[in-house]
């Protein structure tokens, strides 16, 4: 009886969680996966106890014969889990995290749990358990779907590391088991069909197919929650009403998060269709206008030049200091910020955040990337809009740091990070997350591929650069797209507007930079001017000597020695001024280990630059790229008797 | 009445002095430079012939220092040993001019000359070097005690408020702010008194500055507190506005340098104004006293 009714309740699950719409008329992505969880939070013993239906439907024409699910929150159950193996390591055992599965059955009644194996994909690492294979008793046929029921316990992490707790701070993320991806042959270039389920590691946990959410939370009353999902209905319930129940909806989304703690204050905003809902500490109040106005400027400058927003409801939290192990994270539909309290205005960081882990609603959730194998594409193509963004709207050079004494642009940290890194050669940028050598990860997948796509940006130009993103969303967004199919957008894209001018295709650009370690320094070497009897020349070269005017009698033979000092071969501009004022700009494939460019001109040489206007963002020395001999020392003189003035008064003021 | 009667004698005393200030402006100067000529040094031969110099136009661009590179990052490395180096020979400088300074503010002095300054310059050296290397220990460890470790403690108990770490760190500033003023009273009667005594005993100096900043508290604090306040009202004005000022000809920069000197040269003088109150300060008080009590430095026997 309880088996016919279990079976009934999930079919009805299934057709309604596959059909019915709720948030958006029509469904935005393949229905593949869905989730109906039933979950309770006890904040004393710090767990969350659920019951979950969810569903896989075969999609593909192979025949498939396991599931493969995360259940993430393992990575927390042993000191030598692949996760706490990468990143720290945590001594207190009362601390750790685990996901205990009472039951897991498919629709039918069928017990799986004798069928769980633990499999390690990645690493191999016998202690970790983040991922789990199950041979299914009957093999799941092109269009059949996979119901399971699962109830589980998760015992929340107690330092928290993205998710866990900390006193009465809840932020939980990666909480429930979740398929993996089945990609069938092709499917992001790959040979043969397969499951693709990565280990829980400490730089990417995202991955997964878009997604319907039914979620039912109980929280104790005082609670105040958030989620990824849209709220439905909400009640009170347990004895004398001191629990409340709210049921959530979402639709989608490839994760679903959610946090919980008494002293959140919430507030909400508008921006066209979409009902943007802040959670921060009531401490905090001051900074809730800067918060909106960083979510609307991200929505407004992505919507513009990349794609719209799908969704009518966003959630961000800006996590107490006792829950600062969650900020800074995103899960589309919710996300989290950092800040703390008294933050001055000038300091633009918990807009940079707020900007950056928006972002990835874009590039992680609606072009859902492959987080674990194509980290770039993720971090890097999010961290490109996120200085794109910073920069646009709080001031060129002055989009992280705007104070009259120092400012500091976005695009010039993330170049910074890049260019100063010792590392910066050691590895390329296409590689798997967690293989990226020590201390390399975020320079390479944010910082480098930043400065690479400002690079491209410089030679392709901006608008050029919008069509691009405009054209990948537009093919690519509720899939999952692989470099090459970024690649072929970019191609196509530059094809159509600029013909064959930068070759057949830009692979070569995406050699130099995505697949390749070399770094780009273009010098200018030296010039000079020697002065030509102008009689003789004039005979000889009459024909080429354009410039020369009748009533000029001085003629210098100027030239001009370029040298490329890194491997990376990039177009470059060179501009020479000369004595007189007039300039001349000419372009340079940029090939050749050095250069020289010979003219005739009757007034000589004052300066030269090549990339003047320091497009080629992935050049890692700005200083070399240009040479004059009567040099500007004003600034420098400036700021050493700035300096000078600033030690007397330090001296004199900590003397006595 | 006595805190404004101290504070007219000190500015006049101060305008007295002004050729002592000069030589603290100018030893200032000179050990400011041996830090500050080598970092231009370096800039100008890292930047050579670039026109990159058109970023540091508006102010400091921190992507032209990032490409300076490595010779770069050793040199704000090596910053903060400069740092300490140029404090350790700041001390050592104020204890030898603040000698000569605290002489020529006695209200017996005769007209400034070289001659005398520099002989009370070398008199009072290691009794002021002392009296000043025990204060600045002592106002050290009540920087740590009184504002570092409050707000560790209020951050690492883990309230839930945010604002308490915040609140504290207000608080315990004031605090040691108004606690190092006793010091610095202590410092500056210490050395009143040694520049008024011919034997060299900085011991009986911080006693009797000890004993001078409590007696008469009520005139001494209030005196010091003006002159601090005024002393920061007007580092703080300098710094915001030589600090947005970016001149961009070679004839800016240099005024640029002219005004910052003189305003160094103000603030000295503003230094020098405290010395003078406080030496004042303690004459007038030694003139009321004289008359009840038997000579100070007896009653540091006792
Ligand atoms: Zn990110």
């Amino acid at each position: 009886m309880k088996k016919t009714l279990l079976i009934i309740f999930s079919l009805m699950f299934i057709t309604s969680a596959s059909n019915a719409q709720i948030i958006n008329k029509e469904p935005l992505s393949q229905r593949i996966t869905g989730y109906r969880i039933d979950a309770k939070l006890d904040p004393v013993k710090k767990t969350v106890t659920g019951s979950m239906d969810a569903f896989w439907v075969n999609k593909t024409a192979d025949t498939v014969n396991d599931i493969q699910l995360h259940l993430y929150m393992n990575a927390f159950r042993s000191s030598k889990s692949t996760f706490y193996m990468g990143s720290y390591q945590v001594k207190d055992t009362t601390i750790y995290g685990r996901i205990d599965i009472s039951s897991f059955t498919l629709a039918d009644g069928t017990d799986l749990i004798p069928l769980i194996q633990y499999i390690r994909p990645d690493d191999g690492n016998p202690n970790d358990s983040t991922v789990v294979k199950i041979i299914l008793p009957e093999a799941a046929e092109p269009g059949d779907t996979v119901s399971i029921t699962v109830n589980f316990m998760v015992k929340l992490p107690g330092k928290i590391r993205r998710t866990g707790y900390n006193d009465d701070y809840f932020f939980v993320g990666q909480w429930f088991p979740k398929f993996g991806v089945y990609e069938p042959a092709g499917m992001r270039y790959r040979a043969a069909g397969g499951w693709n389920c990565h280990q829980f590691h400490p730089n990417s946990e995202f991955y997964a197919n878009h997604s319907v959410y039914d979620v039912i939370l109980t929280v104790p009353d005082e609670y105040i929650v958030g989620s990824g999902g849209m709220l439905i209905s909400e009640a009170d319930c347990g004895d004398d009403n001191s629990y409340k129940t709210l049921t959530y909806r979402a639709e989608d989304i490839v994760d679903f998060a959610w946090t919980a703690w008494p002293g959140y204050a919430v507030f909400t905003d508008q921006w066209r269709h979409v009902k943007i809902t802040l959670l921060l500490p009531e401490d905090r109040k001051e900074q809730v206008a800067r918060q909106f106005t960083a979510v609307k400027n991200t929505l407004e400058y992505l919507t513009g030049n990349v794609g719209t927003y799908p969704w009518p409801h966003l959630t961000f939290v800006d996590p107490p200091a006792k829950g600062s192990g969650a900020s800074g994270m995103e899960y589309t539909t919710i996300f989290t910020s950092m800040s703390s309290y008294k933050m001055p205005g000038f300091i633009h960081f918990p807009e940079m955040v707020t900007v950056h882990e928006f972002g990835h609603a874009y590039f992680m959730g609606i072009l859902a990337t492959n987080e674990f194998e194509d980290p770039w594409m993720d971090e890097g193509i999010n961290s490109f809009w996120e200085a794109r963004i910073m920069d646009h709207y709080w001031g060129e050079n002055s989009g992280m740091i705007d104070h009259p004494l120092f400012k500091m642009a976005d695009k010039t940290s993330a170049r910074s990070s890049y260019v100063y890194s010792p590392n910066r050669q050691v590895v390329s940028n296409k590689e798997n997350s967690w293989n990226y050598p020590l201390g390399t990860y975020s320079m390479m997948s944010y910082m480098k591929t930043s400065t690479w796509l400002y690079t491209l940006m410089g030679i392709i130009g901006e608008e050029t650069t919008n069509d691009v993103f405009r054209e990948y969303y537009k093919r690519w967004a509720f899939k999952h797209p692989a470099p090459k199919d970024f690649i072929d957008v970019v191609n196509d894209v530059v094809k159509k507007n600029y013909g064959d001018k930068f070759g057949p295709d830009i692979n070569w650009f995406f050699d130099e930079t995505l697949y390749g370690t070399g770094i780009c320094d273009y010098k200018v070497a030296a010039f000079n001017n020697i002065r030509q009897d102008t009689a003789k020349v004039r005979k000889n070269e009459a024909d080429t000597l354009l410039r020369i005017k009748p009533s000029t009698d001085s003629l210098y033979k100027c030239s001009v020695g370029l040298d490329r000092l890194g491997e990376v071969m990039l177009p470059v501009e060179v501009l020479i001024h000369f004595s007189d004022g007039h300039e001349t700009l000419s372009n340079w494939d940029g090939k050749d280990r050095f250069k020289k460019i010979e003219v005739l001109s009757n007034s000589e040489i004052q300066w030269v630059k090549i990339d003047p206007e320091y497009k080629i963002r992935m050049d890692v020395n700005f200083i070399n790229n240009s040479l004059t001999y009567e040099p500007d020392r004003v600034p420098v003189k400036r700021i050493t008797n700035k300096f000078i003035s600033f030690l007397q008064f330090f001296v004199s003021s900590v003397t006595l | 009445m006595k805190i404004f009667k101290a504070l007219a004698a000190g500015f006049y005393r101060t305008l007295k002095a002004w050729k002592g200030i000069l030589l603290i402006w100018f030893g200032s100067l000179l050990t400011v430079s041996l830090v500050a000529i080598p970092m231009k040094g370096f800039l100008k031969s890292a930047l050579g012939g670039s026109m990159i110099t058109e970023k540091l136009r508006d102010g400091i661009d921190f992507e032209v220092f990032g490409d300076l590179g490595s010779g770069f990052r050793n040199l704000i490395a090596s910053f903060p040993s400069g740092l300490l180096l140029l404090v350790l020979l700041g001390i050592l400088l104020n204890a030898f001019l603040s000698g000569g300074i605290f002489d020529t503010l006695k209200g017996s002095s005769p007209k400034f000359t070289g001659n005398d300054f520099f002989k009370a310059c070398a008199k009072n050296f290691w009794s002021f070097l002392v009296i000043s290397l025990i204060i600045s220990a002592i106002l050290s460890v009540l920087f740590i005690l009184l504002f570092i470790l409050p707000i560790a403690l209020v951050a690492q108990s883990d309230s839930g408020s945010e604002s308490a770490p915040y609140i504290t760190a207000v608080i315990s500033f004031a605090l040691f702010f108004f606690v190092s003023l006793i010091f610095i009273l202590t410092a500056d009667y210490a050395r009143a008194w040694q520049a008024a005594n011919d034997k060299s005993a900085c011991f009986s100096a911080i006693g009797y500055g000890f004993s001078r900043t409590f007696s008469k508290f009520l005139s001494s604090f209030p005196t010091m507190l003006i002159l601090v306040a005024v002393q920061m009202l007007f580092t703080f004005l300098v710094f915001a506005i030589m600090g947005r000022w970016t001149p961009d000809t070679g004839g800016g920069v240099f005024l640029l340098f002219i005004i910052s000197q003189i305003a160094f040269y103000t603030k000295s003088g503003l230094k020098v104004w405290r010395y003078g109150s406080v030496t004042s300060l303690k004459e007038i008080n030694d003139l009321m006293k004289e008359e009840v009590a038997p000579p100070v430095s007896q009653n540091f026997q006792a």
